[in-house]
């Protein structure tokens, strides 16, 4: 009996002595695979200057599960995972979500770009989830949660989403009303009291971009990993700012990050990160991944055909580069409608194509308007308007890919006289134009950016730093939606549609 | 939202990308030749990447 409760005080003094080693922390091993800013690119592609394909979900998938069974592992999203490519934008994400799931993500940060199909799709989309969707610095969305508590190992590891505070001016302001995007700083130091001493581990989970990850870093303690995305920064090894290691896996799913960890007493002790090149001729596509990849292209192609509408006459675009062409001035009075903006222009040499009598596919639209140009409407003054016009008119004969195709405006000139001279009659809404009167103009952020070589409109940008008045020259940056977009809506609810020449920019000698 | 390309500072819209940048350069028709843009760290970044006030990039040709 002695013998018996002695050796029992042994055994529990030994299992005493193993709880205190285990609790002291045994290394742990963990690998995170991480990708971001995949935008529905889910096929691969030849990106402009490769010699070669890359990406594929699919084959992302495949890889994904190879390292998976390695060790034990999360899988992350950064962020901009369900808009961007038609194959994501004609379903408003739900085959990125479809695709997600199957790959089993551990967790996502919401990207700016997954506000652009409006907050009640957007709802629609994370209840679809099978994962966590974070942004702790996001109020006013209750599917959203600021953080996730996860267990691998024994290891507790917390995961924080953030999202860039400038999320309200690169989408249409309807998609975020209502919503707050709190400063991240204070955010994450909210998150990180809350937590506490629950985690072994704490992964920012974010969609700031690497300067602003980088800010983190320096100015939060306690946040030893940031997996980052938004600025589509290729970061090859992972970066280490004030003990925090931040990484990154570029875009599009063109390549894996893959990040093995060692974490010891809450440290990370060890790590060794890259990013895998996903090679499409190199690695097979995952079955179930590319079961849904193709069953949303096919449905793509499908979609792409459907009748949106009837052109009631020949509508013109091919000519845009040179004169009024009917499409160009549908087009503009388009963009001017949906902008309310007082005038639009567009400019012709990104009207690429005609579209003839009789019933108009949505791929037609593609053939228009084939470049991914955006509205913008700023604040101009009716100098400046008239100065955007004298250069869009000064290529041979006022030709070029800059000619302007407008809305809102009538307007004469001379191509033979000197240049910033040549407009000799220039109404606005039927009244002449007031050089000091201010308007509103609707355009594309090619052109706003100085395309076609519009100086003068980037530099109203320029002069716009340190202006006082007026406040807030750019009304509008709709980066959610495409010209191309605003077209297809008004050609499905209008159905039939005409255009005509007017004679609103006539040559006069 | 001012940047730097090449030491080369350019004025654009907060929300404008790497693309638009190039653009406003004049330098995007060198993206189809090969060339690639690199953040201050030395990282490669996408044509659509953001951008952040006081940025600097340069645009690494084609080797």
């Amino acid at each position: 009996m002695k013998k018996t409760f002695f050796l029992f005080k042994i055994f529990s003094a030994l299992s005493l002595l193993l709880a205190a080693v285990s609790w002291a922390g045994e290394p742990v091993q963990l690998r995170i695979l991480y990708l971001n800013d995949f935008h529905g690119f889910a096929e691969p592609y030849q990106p402009a200057g490769s010699p070669e394909k890359l990406g594929g979900i699919a084959s992302l998938a495949e890889e994904v599960n190879r390292l998976r069974k390695e060790r034990p592992t999360l899988l992350l999203a950064g962020g901009d995972m369900i808009q961007g490519n038609p194959w994501a934008n004609l379903f408003e994400g739900k085959s990125s979500i479809e695709v997600m799931n199957a790959m089993d993500f551990s967790a996502m940060v919401l990207g700016n770009h997954e506000f652009d199909f409006g907050q009640e799709v957007l709802k629609k989309r994370i209840r679809e989830t099978r994962f966590p969707v974070l942004a702790a610095n996001v109020q006013g969305m209750s599917d959203i949660k600021p953080y996730v508590l996860k267990e691998v190992s024994g290891l507790k590891i917390a995961i924080i989403g953030l999202i860039t505070e400038e999320t309200p001016i690169t989408t249409h302001p309807k998609n975020v009303m209502g919503l707050v995007f709190s400063p991240i700083i204070d955010s994450a130091q909210k998150v990180l009291r809350e937590l506490g001493d629950r985690p072994d581990l704490v992964i920012v989970l974010s969609h700031l971009g690497l300067p602003t990850d980088r800010r983190l870093a320096q100015a939060v303690k306690g946040i030893q990993l940031i997996v980052g995305g938004h600025t589509h920064t290729r970061i090859e090894s992972p970066m280490k700012v004030d003990g925090t290691l931040i990484v990154q896996a570029w875009e599009h799913a063109k390549v894996l990050g893959v990040l093995d960890l060692t974490v010891q007493d809450r440290k990370v002790i060890q790590y060794e990160g890259k990013l895998t090149v996903i090679r499409p001729d190199k690695i097979r596509p995952e079955p179930s991944v590319a079961e849904i990849v193709n069953r949303f292209q096919k449905q793509t192609a499908a979609i792409l055909d459907e009748v949106i509408g009837e052109a009631q006459v020949d509508l013109q675009g091919k000519g845009s580069r040179s004169q009024e062409t009917n499409l160009g001035n549908l087009i503009a009075d388009i963009l001017r409608e949906e902008t309310q903006a007082d005038v639009a222009m567009t400019n012709g040499g990104g009207i690429r194509a005609d579209i003839l009598k009789g019933l108009i596919r949505m791929k037609d639209i593609l053939s228009v308007l084939p470049f991914s140009n955006h509205p913008v409407v700023l604040k101009v003054n009716g100098h400046e308007l008239k100065s955007i016009f004298e250069y869009g008119l000064t290529g041979p004969d006022g030709s070029g890919g800059g000619f302007p195709q407008v809305s809102g405006i009538r307007l004469t000139y001379n191509p033979a006289a000197p240049e910033g001279q040549r407009i000799k009659d220039f109404q606005v809404g039927g009244i002449p134009l007031d050089p000091n009167a201010w308007y509103t103009l609707a355009t594309n952020d090619f052109l706003v950016a100085g395309g076609d070589g519009y100086a003068v409109l980037k530099n109203i940008m320029e002069k716009n730093e340190g202006a006082s008045i007026p406040d807030h020259r750019v009304i509008l940056f709709d980066l959610g939606r495409e010209i191309g977009d605003l077209v297809t809506e008004y050609i499905k609810e209008k159905k039939q549609i005409s255009a005509s020449l007017e004679g609103r920019i006539q040559k006069e000698y | 939202m001012r940047i730097w390309l090449n030491d080369q500072p350019l004025s654009l819209v907060p929300g404008m990308k790497v693309r638009q940048a190039l653009i406003q350069a004049n330098l995007i028709q060198e993206i189809e030749k090969g060339a690639k843009v690199l953040d201050e760290w030395g990282n490669e970044v996408g044509l659509d990447g953001a951008l952040e006030d006081g940025m600097r990039y340069v645009l690494k040709s084609a080797e």
